[in-house]
């Protein structure tokens, strides 16, 4: 007997409010090509993204505080995998610890030859000094931006 | 099985926005949160555990629990999800709390409408063998309730529009589906709730009044099959409201429950349940409807909060109804109450069923 299969596709789109904190960092990317955490008063961490609380202390975050563009390099990786809606692999991103911030954000790198890992590894090292760039058209969102070895 | 140790609500918050103000799905969560700890006059450092229950599709986030934690104060805490229905967020949080190895629990669900069609993300819940290429969403599974209701009971259809004329006008809303008229059900709004349990220990520890204290539980789930069954009853909560009600002793439950927060995605649904409940059988409903008895301030008491009728936030309505019912036993709502009763259902036709009921009494 035949065993069959079935395909499915899940068509389903969101429209994500992003709320004032998250709305408030992009449009400074997008308008200003800055990069803003917010502050918990109460641990006085400056976090990167911002976000309207700390998670860790439970209290509102109370104020703006800019960072970058430097930043080290936390972790990294390369991809070799095809996602939908990126460009062709391979891509590398990782964490950043922008200047001024006490948590790492996540964005792509460039710049560094993909074709052999193990080389390009070497080159991204955690601990390695990057400079952020911003995309020449941006529209307030994380593809706006990306990390390069600085030097 | 009665629960080995007594166990109240001690705080809760419910937020519906009136319209959409632009907060993220996270920032809604922490400030419920902090309004329920408030309520409760704790911090987050009095609750042992928290349980959250969201749907995937609609919060367009998988592993809700992953999204959750930080807002609602999991992180380096104990927090697990029930996925399958928001009162189950609530059972699981009671069950901890009666192991003896909790003394509190916050429990949290939420219900976004950023997906652009509520009727495709609940489509998903359909296998893909059978029934995934029908056009099969709550909704619908409601209208097929109600045409197995109108074969099963004279007059049904005309029993419904009269018992959702007799709780008042909320509005014209077109559900699409037939049987279901304009004005018997209500669209989507994103919402979001949450409580707080503790045992009676802690209670009393804390010095702390108006408690809404748990009587009794039951709990059940029917076969996800809709043609395996038949849709004008509701076996599953048959077994929930045996559970539940054994557990409160309750024997004579049309004159027990001085509140009732009841499922009520349409008027057939609501009929189905106040019968297999006992509170108005089939052959009291037209003359319950022509008393008044479902209407605002009528002889049931029914839904005082006005329920999914009036607002609408689909995966979390079943845990809104136990904090609606817990809130008429503390006092903390419009409606007081000695003794009430939540019900609440989920799934297609109701697939999932459960029964609640606080007393002032510990």
């Amino acid at each position: 007997m035949e065993l069959m299969t079935r395909n499915e596709a899940w068509n389903i789109t969101y429209r994500h409010a992003l709320g004032e904190t998250a709305s408030y960092f992009y449009t400074e990317i997008r308008d200003n090509k800055k990069i803003f955490g917010r502050r918990c008063a109460t641990s006085g961490r400056v976090l990167v993204p911002p976000r309207a609380f700390s998670d860790q202390t439970l209290k509102p975050t109370t104020d703006w505080v800019e960072v970058g563009p430097g930043g080290v390099i936390e972790a990294f990786t390369m991809v070799y995998e095809d996602f939908q809606g990126l460009p062709p692999p391979p891509y590398a991103f990782g964490y950043v610890m922008l200047d001024g911030a006490d948590t790492a954000l996540g964005g792509f790198f460039r710049g560094v030859d993909l074709s052999n890992s193990a080389e390009a590894a070497k080159k991204l090292a955690v601990g390695t000094r990057v400079t952020t760039k911003f995309a020449e058209k941006r529209i307030g969102d994380v593809l706006d931006f990306w990390f390069e070895i600085a030097g | 099985m009665p629960l080995n140790r007594r166990i109240g609500v001690i705080g809760s918050a419910i937020s519906v926005p009136a319209e959409p103000n632009g907060q993220s799905l996270e920032e809604l969560l922490y400030e419920l949160v902090q309004s329920a700890l408030r309520d409760a006059h704790l911090t987050i450092d009095d609750i042992d555990g928290i349980i959250v229950a969201a749907n995937d599709q609609y919060d367009g986030r998988a592993i809700a629990v992953m999204a959750a934690s930080g807002s609602v104060g999991g992180v380096d805490r104990d927090i697990l999800s029930t996925p399958s229905a928001s009162d189950h967020a609530f059972v699981m949080g009671v069950l901890r709390v009666a192991t003896g190895q909790y003394r509190t629990q916050l429990i949290v669900s939420w219900s976004p409408t950023e997906v652009h069609s509520i009727a495709e993300a609940q489509r998903l819940a359909a296998d893909p063998y059978f029934h995934r290429r029908l056009p099969l969403d709550d909704m619908a599974s409601f209208s097929l309730q109600a045409s197995v209701l109108d074969s099963k009971v004279a007059g049904a259809e005309q029993i419904a529009a009269d018992f959702n004329a007799s709780r008042g006008s909320v509005g014209s809303h077109q559900a699409k589906r037939s049987l279901i008229s304009d004005g018997m059900s209500s669209p989507p709004v994103t919402g979001a709730v949450a409580l707080i349990v503790a045992d009676a220990d802690f209670i009393a520890e804390h010095g702390m009044k108006n408690i809404a204290w748990l009587k009794g539980m039951g709990w059940a789930t029917e076969t996800g099959f809709l043609g395996d069954r038949d849709l004008s009853t509701a076996p599953a909560l048959e077994a929930a409201r045996d559970q539940a009600y054994g557990e409160a002793g309750i024997t004579d439950p049309r004159h027990a429950f001085n509140a009732l927060e009841i499922a009520d995605p349409t008027p057939y649904q609501s009929l189905i349940v106040l019968d297999v409940l006992g509170i108005s059988k089939r052959a009291d409903w037209e003359k319950d409807i022509a008393a008044g008895a479902f209407a605002p301030g009528g002889k049931l008491n029914f839904n005082p909060s006005g329920g999914a009728r009036a607002a609408n936030p689909v995966f979390c309505t079943g845990l809104r109804s136990i904090v609606e019912a817990a809130n008429h036993v503390r006092g903390a709502a419009s409606s007081q109450a000695e003794f009430a009763l939540a019900h609440a259902a989920s799934g297609f036709a109701m697939q999932y069923h459960g029964v609640f009921i606080f007393g002032t009494q510990n």
